[in-house]
């Protein structure tokens, strides 16, 4: 459309003599024909070996230098990443058997502990009941003994006491039986 | 005559005439920047390789992108088959490309806005792609004037019309190039005319539009070497891979 245009535009200025080579384009005089045929040919030719023996060889290998170079640069990263994968899961199935064991190590040393604080408990209890059966029966023999020995200070006591007001002996005997008559009466209010 | 916007096609002698049988080969304007450009092809390239990095400096990437732009465009349009014929549309593309862009700097020469190289050029693809066809299929190459599943009674008219359209590619081929080269040349040429007689009071207009038309002939330039690339590789499908 725009070449339209253009030569449109062209043919109303130029209209006259458009085709005559002289005045309208020069790409119509044949004059140089020839000589821009050689020189393409020539020129276009050097230019086409040079390339095709020279410089797309040198281009082609670069580039497949790269290509190769990048292939191989793939694989080892895809070699690692396996790698590097296993050893995840390595250290993942390392720390599920770590986690496995603490828990093991953890209900037994439980148990261990609970076993322990029980068998404690029992033998403490154990003496605790022996500590407070012996203080029972040492009590009990004081209380027997203090009995007797109080029994003995009033039998004294009581026949010093008549000895000064009447100024009489009375017999021991029948002191001893009257005191142990009135302590087996009143003794039970006291202990 | 220097505003006449044709001017810039001229081509004339540099240094001595020089005469083969008769016919003048004298070096000419247009040589020089064949030559110009084919150099400046080498020098790109010649750095673009010079050191092979494994990581690509600047230069070295745009050989490496041009490398890879034409042999994907190779293997999409013409398969793998085409790859013997990787460096010669490498060197068409770039040759037509570097002649294209040369021609943008001011007070150069544009080679492909002439009729005359691109019609060579043209010729010659169109010549090798007929004869690599009759290489590789014999005289079933003919079938391509044959489409398959066209009605017997159209059969004549499609073939006839095929062989006008087979014979008309070097035609289109040159004169899309030289045409849309030369019209965008000439218009720069116009704009930057009308910047002068205008002056300074209405010179601005075209200016800008100068400006704007550069950029658009850059990318022109580009397309168009990439079409003539392209082009190439369909008819050379063609010759290859018989579909028809």
């Amino acid at each position: 459309m725009r070449i339209f245009v253009i030569t449109s535009f062209f043919f109303m200025i130029f209209g006259k003599n458009l085709l005559a080579a002289e005045a309208g384009m020069p790409q119509l005089d044949p004059k140089y024909w020839a000589s821009q045929a050689f020189w393409l040919v020539l020129i276009f030719t050097l230019l086409y070996l040079s390339i095709s023996k020279f410089f797309v060889p040198k281009i082609r290998n670069s580039i497949d230098v790269r290509n190769s170079k990048i292939k191989d640069d793939l694989d080892e990263a895809k070699n690692l990443k396996d790698m590097s994968e296993k050893k995840l899961k390595e250290y993942e199935s390392l720390i599920v058997n770590a986690k496995r064991e603490v828990q093991k190590i953890y209900t037994d040393s439980k148990k261990k502990l609970n076993n322990d604080i029980q068998n404690k408990k029992k033998s403490v209890e154990k003496e605790i009941d022996d500590a407070v059966e012996k203080a029972q029966s040492e009590i009990n023999n004081l209380k027997k003994n203090s009995i007797d020995d109080i029994l003995k200070i009033s039998e004294k006591m009581t026949a010093t006491v008549i000895e000064e007001i009447s100024g009489d002996k009375l017999n021991e005997s029948s002191i001893k039986a009257t005191i142990s008559e009135v302590s087996k009466k009143k003794i039970s209010n006291y202990l | 005559m220097a505003t006449n916007p044709m001017h810039q096609f001229n081509v004339y002698r540099i240094g001595p005439e020089v005469k083969i049988a008769g016919i003048d080969i004298s070096f000419t304007n247009s040589s020089l920047f064949m030559l110009l450009s084919a150099g400046a092809i080498c020098i790109f390239l010649l750095l673009g390789t010079r050191e092979k990095k494994l990581i690509p400096g600047k230069i070295q990437l745009v050989a490496e992108m041009f490398y890879n732009f034409i042999a994907k465009m190779i293997s999409d349009t013409a398969g793998s088959k085409a790859k013997p014929y990787f460096p010669f549309i490498f060197s068409l593309f770039m040759f037509v490309l570097f002649c294209n862009m040369v021609g943008m700097f001011p007070y150069s020469f544009t080679v492909t806005s002439h009729i005359i190289v691109t019609l060579i050029m043209a010729m010659f693809i169109f010549v090798a792609v007929t004869i690599i066809g009759f290489i590789k299929h014999g005289f079933k190459y003919l079938k391509i004037f044959v489409p398959s599943g066209v009605p017997v009674l159209l059969l004549p008219l499609i073939t006839v019309i095929e062989i006008i359209s087979y014979l008309s590619r070097p035609v289109s081929l040159s004169v899309r190039l030289f045409a849309n080269m030369m019209a965008g040349h000439t218009m720069l040429k116009v704009f930057g005319g009308f910047v002068i007689s205008l002056g300074l009071l209405g010179g601005w207009l075209p200016l800008s539009f100068s400006v704007a038309l550069t950029g658009l002939e850059i990318l022109v330039a580009f397309l168009q070497a990439y079409v003539f690339a392209i082009l190439t590789c369909i008819y050379l499908n063609d010759a290859l891979n018989l579909h028809h």
